[in-house]
């Protein structure tokens, strides 16, 4: 009889949690379709024209929501940069009435290669993949293979397959990235033209010089290798050029000229780590003090900040700031350099990337060629591949 | 019908009903798996296609051999962190040994490509020696397993990392493997191909019989054998194993023994599957092996576990990652639901065990 008693009370409990859930989720939709209205009427004030274009997105969307399966890969949720190109892709694909289904990776390529394997059998029509693995070129060319054998698009993103021949080797493939030097190139004239013109400010102890760490994300990923070059190489070249002594690594004697997130995740938490130790042998005190930090991406960037902020640094007024400079311009990059606390990153494109995509899958929808529609962009001339330019982005920046 | 007989049939009817409840209790994993599969191939047909089981089957034998190994670190009432490593090492050095001749960036140019049974004989004597360092320092000193493992897992990360960093390597991943070695792993033997009726072909790769050869070897070592009864006996009460003779030095480590060899195959297996193999690769292989062995009913107390049980806690995880996405759900939730199901298996496994004790 207890028993029963109890099972009922049980019962009851996870039926009202159910309700409450259900409400929930009722309020949420509500507040969300609230916001959506608030964005329509804001659009409205700021300008008819995207009001309309907004206003015929949503009539497309209510007249026919797409029934093309659309999966999309992305290499780990954890990457702060990707998750805005997920926001941006999510809106986007949805304004065209597609429901994309997400997969994540967290950052192994085995698993990657097994969800798209389970995509293609679940009927996928078009597959959308942010590659795990980026310094060889075969897991990408077994998913083209998965791909051609199921006769449905592929579209690479974000992070390169180098090997022209695996994206040549199928009509139906295509990739959309940047050019992965360009960052590297774009990041080391920044920093070059910024020492310029604060020299004697940056150098903290007045030796000529200019003492620095490289934060690397990866090993052995072709973006991480050309950031960690290029930003350097070219720094040097502005400086050089105009009679000041190249960057110091801040430890001459060490075997590599950076320090390497071991487990290949790009993280904040790796620089951050890395930071912390440094600084207790390199500070003012000692007259060793890391005059500027470089990193391949915003959440390395991220960490280093908060282990200078830990120690008085990139406080904002009145406090020492260290150049830091990183990639890709996130949101909360964006926050800290406007506040001062960071000196400057290489925006990546998100809603751009993001678009440029659309185009493609507006191709596939439509029944066109993959690579139909791309005259204003930049493609490469012997292989499919579109390049989403990068740009500056330092406190002058607009938004 | 006199009253006396009656009472008989209800306090049977009573027994049977009592009866149903424990073994839907005892089954309620596999209950609940079908009516997860249940669920999802009546909101998407496609999950019940050919091609799509033979996809949850494929993923299923490549994530078996991990967890058959593990499995016996569990029933000695340990657990073995270093697995995932293990994998991760064993699959580097298979593809390093079994490159293409002509692969860009040959690790080691001068040895060519090694016959695949003599770099299966190096891998899992690599993978036993790893797991038997494992079960000396837990048999010798009484380190719990949980420490010793950390250790190894630490210490085999830095041969990775050295490993995937030398010969003409620096760092990048291990691929442009030799295409007999991807055929052995990956191929399919004409005898497993059907036609979908759509034109196209059905393959079931061959690294799945492995898989089933491998789950009849460890059945009837853990069934069959005066060592595998010495395990159970070990994992049970290692006191009584202790008195009645059994050498809980060389039990010990023979069973983490065998899992490394487990671990050896399996990074032969991934280094061929996925094709490029890097210092992450088998990154956190352990954890989803022993969450199917938990959920597949081999219990942390000791003693207590089956093949059987392993092989459901498997296809278990497998179809969460199939299932899921299937019928839409957000990938964010993954990660939760895995979790509630560890934790009501070994709630309903526990429960199993204090109503015996």
């Amino acid at each position: 009889m207890r028993k029963i008693l109890a099972l009922t009370l049980a019962l009851a409990m996870s039926i009202s949690l159910v309700a409450c859930g259900g409400t929930d989720a009722s309020s949420s939709q509500a507040a969300s379709s609230e916001a959506a209205s608030s964005q329509a009427a804001g659009s409205e004030a700021a300008g008819s024209e995207a009001a309309g274009s907004e206003a015929a997105g949503s009539e497309a969307d209510a007249a026919a929501t797409s029934d093309l399966r659309v999966d999309v890969f992305y290499y780990n949720f954890a990457d702060i940069y990707i998750s805005t190109v997920r926001a941006s892709m999510d809106e986007q694909l949805k304004a065209m009435g597609i429901e994309p289904n997400n997969w994540d990776a967290a950052g192994s390529q085995p698993t990657q290669s097994d969800q798209v394997n389970t995509a293609i059998t679940a009927g996928s029509d078009l597959l959308i993949v942010n590659i795990v693995e980026t310094s060889t070129s075969d897991p990408a060319k077994d998913i083209v293979e998965a791909a051609r054998s199921a006769n449905i698009p592929v579209i690479f993103f974000n992070r390169e397959v180098a090997d022209n021949d695996v994206i040549n080797s199928y009509e139906k493939c295509a990739f959309v990235g940047t050019n992965a030097p360009d960052a590297g190139h774009m990041q080391g004239e920044m920093i070059g033209n910024y020492l310029l013109e604060n020299y004697d400010a940056v150098d903290l102890n007045g030796d000529g010089t200019i003492s620095y760490v490289m934060f690397k994300g990866q090993e052995g990923n072709a973006e991480a290798e050309a950031r960690t070059q290029y930003a350097v190489e070219d720094a040097d070249a502005i400086l050089t050029g105009a009679g000041k002594p190249a960057l110091a690594y801040y430890d001459p004697n060490a075997a590599t000229k950076y320090l390497v997130d071991t487990a290949g995740n790009w993280s904040a938490q790796a620089a951050n780590d890395y930071m912390v130790s440094l600084l207790g042998s390199y500070n003012e005190d000692s007259g060793n003090m890391i005059e500027l930090i470089i990193c391949n991406n915003d959440g390395m960037a991220e960490g280093a900040i908060a282990a200078l902020q830990n120690v008085g640094y990139n406080n904002g007024e009145g406090t020492t700031i260290i150049p830091v400079f990183g990639v890709d311009a996130t949101d909360s990059a964006k926050a800290l350099i406007k506040a001062g606390n960071m000196t400057g990153s290489i925006k990546q494109d998100a809603v751009g990337m993001a678009s440029t995509i659309l185009t493609l899958v507006q191709n596939v929808q439509s029944g066109a060629e993959l690579m139909a529609n791309t005259d204003q962009y930049t493609v490469d001339s012997d292989v499919a591949k579109i390049r989403v330019p990068y740009a500056m982005y330092d406190a002058s920046s607009a938004d | 019908m006199s009253n006396e007989s009656k009472s008989l049939a209800a306090k049977s009817g009573k027994l049977d009903a009592k009866r149903i409840g424990d073994l839907l209790v005892n089954n309620a994993l596999i209950i609940i798996m079908l009516v997860v599969a249940g669920y999802v191939a009546v909101t998407q047909p496609s999950f019940l296609s050919p091609r799509s089981l033979i996809n949850l089957l494929t993923l299923t034998a490549a994530y078996l051999p991990v967890a058959l190994g593990i499995a016996g670190c569990i029933v000695l009432t340990g657990t073995d962190l270093s697995a995932g490593r293990a994998v991760g090492i064993t699959a580097c050095i298979s593809a390093s040994l079994l490159q293409a001749a002509d692969a860009a960036n040959k690790m080691w140019p001068n040895i060519g490509t090694l016959p695949i049974p003599l770099v299966i004989v190096i891998v899992v004597a690599l993978g036993a020696l790893i797991g038997a360092f494992n079960g000396f320092f837990v048999a010798k000193f009484k380190l719990h397993p949980f420490i010793v493992t950390l250790a190894t897992q630490l210490i085999l990360y830095t041969v990775l990392l050295l490993y995937v960093q030398a010969g003409n390597n620096n760092g990048m991943a291990i691929s442009g493997l030799d295409a007999g070695y991807r055929n052995f792993v990956v191929g399919n033997p004409p005898l497993l191909t059907f036609p979908d009726g759509q034109g196209g072909q059905l393959q079931i790769p061959n690294f799945v019989i492995y898989a089933v050869l491998l789950t009849a070897l460890m059945w009837f070592i853990w069934n069959k054998t005066t060592f595998g009864k010495n395990m159970f006996a070990l994992g049970a009460n290692e006191e009584a194993a202790k008195v009645s003779g059994v050498n809980v030095l060389g039990t010990t480590i023979a069973v983490f023994a065998l899992a490394g060899a487990m671990y050896g195959w399996a990074g032969f297996i991934e280094s061929a599957r996925i094709a490029s193999n890097t210092a992450n690769t088998g990154l956190n292989y352990e954890l989803d092996a022993i969450a199917a062995c938990v959920i597949g009913g081999v219990s942390f107390v000791g003693g207590i576990g089956k093949i059987s049980g392993i092989v459901i806690g498997v296809i278990m995880l497998r179809l969460i990652f199939v299932a899921l996405p299937l019928v839409g759900m957000d990938q964010n939730l993954q990660y939760a639901i895995k979790g509630g199901i560890i934790l009501f298996a070994c709630a309903l496994d526990m429960r199993k065990y204090l109503v015996k004790k």
